[in-house]
């Protein structure tokens, strides 16, 4: 019993420390990106990387949701006569919850295991400590523009992700069950408000991009430099960023439509 | 020098301050390393360099543009003065020819020398080196051997080295010091250590297999434990 108590104890201190190291180490790498003509270039190399090269599996996974969510909710609002607001459920779906849930859960799966196992692999083959060696802080040359890029590419993601499901939802709804077009985007556009919930749409997919960039970040800094620790880091990463992303939505969507 | 585990790489990373001692003192200059913040430690970094025994070249990055990673990072000489210093710097490793290949076009000794080169781009006065000679062939080793000491005389440095190669790093040391247990077992010029009467200096130096540092790991009695 004793011997429990104690495991217990030391892994929640092993959970306390890592968790203030990360703190500490979102601090360093906030605030490490400088605004020199340096930092901007690795800046918009990261835009690339973490941003455009996720566009393609955003934008299909975008249009498939948002055709799925037309003919699913066509299906049970046809039964009551309502399927003229397919456009407005369609909408309303993504881009209150979907958009930008999903699209942080593709973020983690695509470019935050991208960006952990980079990390740790460089620090696995000790290009970070060669460059502390060099007098190059890893912290604002690799972390700072990797983490700013989640975060700037996230919330756009998410609006480009419930663009092209409405565009989804269009192609189904409209021109393959026949909902009349005029009452598909009359309804979206007398029901969606742009503060009450596109603006929240954004703001949930800016804390998602914080949290997801974070963590991916993190994992990879502090993985233990083996082929194993970078695998369990990366898993690490996913499930984690999944984890927080669900629990957070809840949370948000509470607050702002509680 | 000093048998693998001893702390030999330990040391080399609380010279850099990577890693900090739990006490004592590490001066650079006459300045302690420990004390250092931050900022301090990255500046002290830019008067030192290190070769990993990986190389650790940045495997995203030409074999040019690693050498003039340094040179990008702390100075804004113009880009035609860079390509001449990188130039310099690689025709002194002898890979001149090789500044447009990339790190994983390049063999073991290769790539310790593009590193070599990288580490002295921007002229720091000491050197660190790790292991410089491990899983070289004879070429690469004689090779690297050689521009380790002309490089330290040509540009007056100071050169710390940790190896377990103990022809090659006493060919060309001024001052050896043989770690074991994390004690200094044997300290001198090479011709001082080869006189030496320790027993953990005399089986390190010939490369005896077993004496006061065993060659069994601790274990229970053999007999014991196999016939339980």
């Amino acid at each position: 019993m004793i011997d429990l108590i104690i495991r217990l104890g030391r892994s929640g201190l092993g959970y306390s420390e890592t968790i203030g190291r990360s703190g500490i180490f979102l601090c360093h790498a906030f605030f490490g990106l400088g605004l020199s003509q340096k930092g901007l270039k690795l800046l918009v190399h990261q835009l690339y990387k973490v941003g455009v090269l996720s566009l393609v599996i955003i934008i299909v996974s975008g249009l498939f949701i948002g055709m799925v969510l037309a003919l699913q909710g066509y299906s049970i609002l046809v039964d009551y006569g309502s399927e003229q607001a397919v456009g407005q459920m369609v909408a309303l779906t993504l881009v209150r919850e979907l958009g930008p849930v999903v699209a942080a859960l593709l973020f983690a799966g695509r470019a935050g295991s991208a960006l952990t196992a980079e990390i740790g692999l460089m620090k696995a083959t000790e290009q970070l400590s060669s460059m502390e060696m060099m007098g190059v802080d890893p912290l604002k040359r690799v972390i700072a523009p990797r983490l700013w890029a989640g975060l700037i590419t996230m919330p756009l993601l998410a609006v480009i992700f419930s663009a092209v499901g409405v565009f989804g939802g269009l192609l189904v709804g409209v021109e393959w069950l026949g909902v009349y077009e005029g009452s598909f985007w009359a309804n979206m556009q007398s029901s969606v408000d742009f503060k009450e919930d596109i603006l929240n749409g954004v703001i949930k997919s800016v804390v998602f991009g914080v949290v997801c960039s974070w963590i991916a970040v993190f994992q990879g800094y502090d993985s233990v430099p083996t082929s194993e620790g970078i695998s369990i880091a990366t898993t690490k990463t996913v499930v984690y960023s999944s984890l927080s992303v669900l629990g957070l939505d809840f949370l948000l969507t509470a607050i702002m439509f509680g | 020098m000093g048998p693998s585990g001893t702390g030999k790489t330990t040391l080399l990373r609380l010279i850099g301050g990577q890693i900090k001692p739990d006490r004592g003192e590490i001066l650079l200059n006459g300045v302690d390393v420990v004390k250092f913040k931050r900022k301090e430690l990255f500046d002290a970094r830019k008067k030192m360099g290190m070769l990993f025994q990986s190389g650790a070249l940045f495997s995203d990055l030409s074999v040019f543009e690693n050498v003039a990673f340094p040179m990008r990072a702390h100075t804004k000489l113009p880009e035609d003065m860079i390509r001449d210093i990188v130039l310099m710097k690689l025709n002194a490793v002898g890979l001149r020819g090789a500044r447009d290949l990339m790190p994983s076009e390049l063999s073991g000794g290769m790539t310790r020398r593009v590193a070599l080169a990288r580490t002295i781009a921007l002229d720091p006065e000491l050197i660190l080196y790790d292991e410089p000679f491990a899983g070289q062939d004879p070429i690469a080793m004689g090779v690297l051997v050689q521009l380790i000491r002309l490089l330290n005389d040509a540009l007056g440095l100071t050169s710390v080295l940790v190896s377990h190669d103990i022809s090659e790093s006493l060919s060309i040391c001024d001052h050896a010091i043989i770690l074991a247990d994390g004690h200094v077992i044997g300290e001198g010029t090479t011709s001082e250590l080869r006189k030496s009467d320790s027993p953990l200096v005399k089986q390190f130096l010939n490369g005896l297999p077993d004496g006061p540092v065993p060659f069994h790991f601790p274990a229970l009695d053999y007999q014991t434990d196999l016939l339980g």
